[in-house]
């Protein structure tokens, strides 16, 4: 087997993870962000898988003081704090590198380039190839024909490997040695060492091409004339100060254990725990295949009069009602205090439900008349498609009760489906009715175009949640297993993956259809019903 | 709006396909003829080799992560300013390709079958400030800053020759929302006379009467004013503006000296969302900042910009939707055939009887100015034209 050990400086991968998520953060239901996790762990997955590696260690400074701050006390001190949620990931990352069975380094008084160092150094002299995997630049005078640095691909460019050739080309330099005497009359305002004051990339490697070293160069420092001449010598100290600072040490007090740096199977238990806290599903799965699923808080529900929730218009925009029209009704109220973290994943197979069809106009009118008995309805239509300009409508589903539905299934022909729907038409046109959808317009936009205009008020679940926290994502999916814990059937299961051989909902069986079209109007009433109690905890509205 | 979508004229769209592609031919042979070469014009790869090594235009080109020149907008603009014709050339070359390819070909292609329609989709929980966002088409980026961009909106044409389409938006709308929400006393009198909001600031910032503001003073003073909602320094300006930090600087002190209001509403907003972890628009809808406390100035001054512009913006977003829907309340109470077609940001379109435009206007432009008070009495002002498509009413 290649002996190939990749050594990986895991603040400066951490901090790119962070930083490249910023815009679009990820958070999880508890509100920690776990950009930095989510990055890292896709990062060195992805290079085990891409390079196979045979041998890695993952790098870490230490919060102790290093002999560089002893002998500039202003060596980083230009850093700024890091973020609270990189400090907050630290601990995360750590557990996901150990359930992937990598040892983790660090030594205190010495920072992770010179643990790398240190390591790559030995690694070599074992017969190594080495990987440095970092976007740090300082690491360039370590490189050899045997050590390399890995540059991981930042915002859409590629993975960078540098050698001795690139990195000589790179600073304009003949020697990687030479990468400190850069560093050291030229300063690195990254690291806030100083170098010599007036000196920049251009004229450093001009006086490296002259006399060969930092040192040489002071010491002809008379023979460079003008006001240039005049800085070096001024800047002579800062300058072999600077130099020392920007060196790697390579005698940290670690050892390169072949046997202990070598891949083995991952722990998946520990990564499924951790995986599970920080609600990484699709790359829990990606990982530990389809039997992974997540944890989820189980909630405690007791029942408490509550006032009714918002209404919203055909708009969307949320209405207040006149002071009159509300009334009390029992509602659902999920009790925060008493949430913890259990391993419950519910899903139509382990959640007990009861979802009818109803075919046949003797059927259909029963429906009609028992939803009437009903101020609130929650509804969903089942299409051909997501233009609902475009769309038929294969179905319509409605919901009363948590864990109960009716189908109604409407054929290809269009004249049939309307008989269907006429039946249906008094029930919209009832303006005492309330009905709760999930992205309500466009299931009002389908019947209209079947001539059903909705008369009643509404109440948007898309809507609530996006006046809740208007960041982040909110589909159906997303917030039955981010409140209700429960993970409803997904539409590829039955119309196949995105792309042009998707089907569509008219060619899967109605058994099939109505389990998920009840499914969807079921869960969509319990979203309703959290967040009613949501609106009234967190006092989101003021007049709207 | 989403059934109704609005009648887009292909004959005007082929022709000016066409119009468009021997434009952009001329463009491309032009530069082909000062670069005394041809190449791939549309590869940055090819055009940073052309620009910069064998033309040598820019002796400190800058290059990509990847090796290549950067051959952006931004860094063609720059030298555009030098009075580089080449450059004009490819800008040029750039916009007209743009538009011939994500709007003028595009177009067509939405017409849906059944209404020869084109029917826009809004997305009402998309975007974090509370605007809708629009998409097939995306009607908020039709380019409005060039000739040829606007030209687009001719496109957009009423139903049959019974109907013209009116348009109307909200004035300064957000520059009023500012006054309104930080009191600031010089501003909202301004709103108060009615006069130009740029060229009070102007003639304040710069200490000039109104009338020695020159066009220069008010288009900087303009920026300011919109720098401030988005939450700009001076870095900022300066970039934007092609003036030096030092003047940038100089500008904003003394803006803020003069809008002192505005300054303590920052202020006040940051320190609001320090304590709460949230802003909110005057309707009282909420934006959580997680990051307003964090120690790090980077992630803190993202969100802080945000605390500044999201109770803007979001309350000019919460207005319109109010307006819709009291211009919709209103439309349906007196019978109007008359449609309300299409929002974007602060405008409403409106396919329009031509029998009923002139009891719809008063009627639209009176319920937009109803749609909310806003504090210290500034006025909403709202403005409506007609025409015979969207260009001419706008």
């Amino acid at each position: 087997m290649e002996k190939k050990v990749f050594l990986l400086d895991a603040f400066a991968l951490v901090f790119r993870a962070y930083y490249a998520l910023i815009r679009s953060p990820r958070i999880t239901s508890k509100g920690k962000n776990t950009n930095a996790q989510f990055g890292f762990t896709n990062a060195i997955v992805e290079l085990i898988n891409k390079q196979k590696p045979s041998h890695m260690a993952v790098c870490f400074d230490t919060s102790a003081t290093t002999e560089r701050h002893t002998d500039f006390a202003d060596y980083k001190a230009n850093r700024q704090e890091t973020p609270e949620d990189i400090s907050a990931a630290v601990p995360d990352i750590k557990k996901i590198i150990e359930g992937l069975n990598i040892p983790i380094i660090f030594k205190d008084g010495y920072e992770a380039d010179d643990v790398i160092g240190t390591l790559a150094k030995q690694a070599e002299k074992a017969g190594y190839e080495v990987y440095m995997v970092t976007p740090d630049k300082d690491y360039g005078q370590l490189v050899s024909e045997k050590i390399k640095i890995y540059k991981p691909a930042y915002q859409g460019g590629d993975v960078e490997i540098m050698g001795p050739e690139e990195v000589c080309a790179k600073w304009g330099i003949k020697d990687v040695s030479q990468v400190i005497d850069m560093l050291g009359m030229m300063g690195d305002a990254v690291d806030n060492i100083p170098g010599i004051k007036g000196v920049g990339e251009k004229t450093a490697a001009k006086f490296l091409a002259e006399y060969g070293s930092l040192e040489n160069t002071l010491a002809n420092a008379d023979k460079i004339k003008g006001a240039m001449g005049k800085k070096v010598q001024e800047g002579k100290e800062m300058a072999i100060l600077s130099k020392k600072l920007a060196t790697i040490i390579l005698d940290v007090p670690v050892e390169f254990h072949e046997e202990d740096f070598k891949l083995s199977e991952w722990n998946k238990e520990a990564l499924s725990e951790i995986f599970a806290e920080l609600e990484f599903k699709t790359l829990g799965k990606r990982l530990l295949g389809d039997s992974f699923t997540i944890a989820t808080p189980s909630k405690s529900v007791i029942e408490k009069e509550i006032p009714q929730g918002i209404q919203t218009d055909l708009f969307g925009n949320i209405v207040e009602q006149p002071e009159e029209k509300k009334e009390s009704y029992k509602e659902v109220v999920i009790d925060d205090q008493l949430t913890d973290f259990v391993s419950v994943d519910k899903n139509i197979n382990n959640t007990p439900h009861n979802y009818t069809s109803v075919e046949g106009e003797a059927a259909i009118k029963k429906l009609v008349a028992e939803l009437n008995k009903h101020d609130e309805i929650c509804f969903d239509t089942e299409t051909t498609g997501i233009d609902a300009n475009e769309a038929e409508l294969v179905g319509l589903s409605f919901s009363v009760k948590p864990s109960e539905a009716w189908y109604v299934p409407c054929p290809e022909d269009q004249k049939k489906t309307k008989e269907i729907l006429s039946h249906f038409e008094s029930l919209f046109a009832d303006k005492k009715k309330t009905w709760i959808g999930q992205n309500t317009k466009y299931d009002l936009l389908i019947l209209k175009w079947y001539g059903i205009e909705v008369a009643g008020e509404l109440f948007d679940t898309m809507l609530a949640h996006y006046v809740i926290e208007p960041d982040g994502k909110r589909s159906m999916d997303e917030l039955s297993q981010k409140f209700l814990g429960y993970e409803p059937v997904s539409i590829e299961e039955l119309i196949g993956k995105k792309g042009k051989s998707q089907g569509t909902m008219r060619d899967v069986e109605v058994e099939k259809v109505k389990e998920y079209a009840g499914e969807d109007a079921d869960i969509t009433l319990q979203l309703k019903k959290y967040f009613c109690s949501a609106f009234k905890e967190e006092r989101c509205r003021k007049s709207i | 709006m989403e059934y109704e979508g609005i009648k887009v004229d292909v004959d005007f769209l082929n022709d000016y396909s066409k119009e468009l592609e021997k434009d952009a031919k001329t463009a491309e042979e032009s530069v082909y003829k000062q670069a005394g070469v041809r190449f791939n014009l549309a590869s940055p790869k090819q055009l940073g080799e052309v620009l910069f090594d064998k033309l040598k235009l820019d002796e400190a080109a800058k290059k990509t992560k990847t090796g290549q020149y950067k051959t952006g907008e931004d860094v063609l603009l720059k030298m555009a300013a030098k009075g580089h014709q080449i450059v004009d050339d490819i800008l040029a070359f750039r916009e007209l390709t743009k538009l011939k390819s994500t709007y003028v070909d595009a177009l067509p292609q939405l017409i849906n079958s059944k209404t020869g329609r084109v029917h826009t989709s809004y997305a009402q929980a998309v975007a974090v400030t509370g605007r809708l966002s629009s998409n097939n088409p995306n009607l908020q980026n039709i380019p409005v800053r060039t000739e040829r961009g606007r030209e687009i909106r001719k496109a957009f044409v009423p139903r049959d020759s019974k109907h013209i389409l009116l348009s109307a938006d909200y004035s300064q709308i957000e520059l009023r929302i500012v006054a309104a929400i930080s009191g600031d006393k010089n501003m909202c009198q301004a709103f108060l006379d009615g006069t130009d909001i740029h060229t009070v600031t102007a003639s304040r910032v710069y200490n000039v009467e109104a009338k020695d503001v020159t066009k220069e003073m008010r288009y900087k003073a303009k920026s300011v004013n919109f720098g401030i909602i988005y939450g700009q320094g001076a870095f900022g300006l300066a970039d934007n503006l092609g003036i030096s930090r030092t003047e940038a600087k100089e500008i904003i002190e003394n803006y803020k000296k003069e809008f002192a209001g505005i300054q303590k509403y920052m202020d006040d907003t940051i320190n609001f969302a320090r304590e709460n972890g949230y802003v909110e628009t005057l309707m009282g809808r909420k934006r959580w900042l997680r990051d307003i406390n964090s120690a790090n100035f980077t992630v803190r001054g993202f969100a802080e910009r945000n605390a500044i512009n999201s109770p803007i913006q979001g309350t000019a977003a919460d207005m319109i939707k109010l307006a819709m829907q009291k211009v919709q309340a209103a439309m349906k109470k007196v019978k109007m055939q008359s449609k309300m077609i299409l929002q974007v940001h602060d405008e409403l379109v409106f396919d329009t009887l031509i029998s009923e435009a002139k009891e719809l206007k008063p009627l639209i432009i009176e319920n937009m100015q109803a749609a909310m008070n806003l504090p210290h009495k500034v006025p909403i002002i709202a403005e409506c034209g007609e025409g015979k498509n969207w260009l001419e009413a706008h």
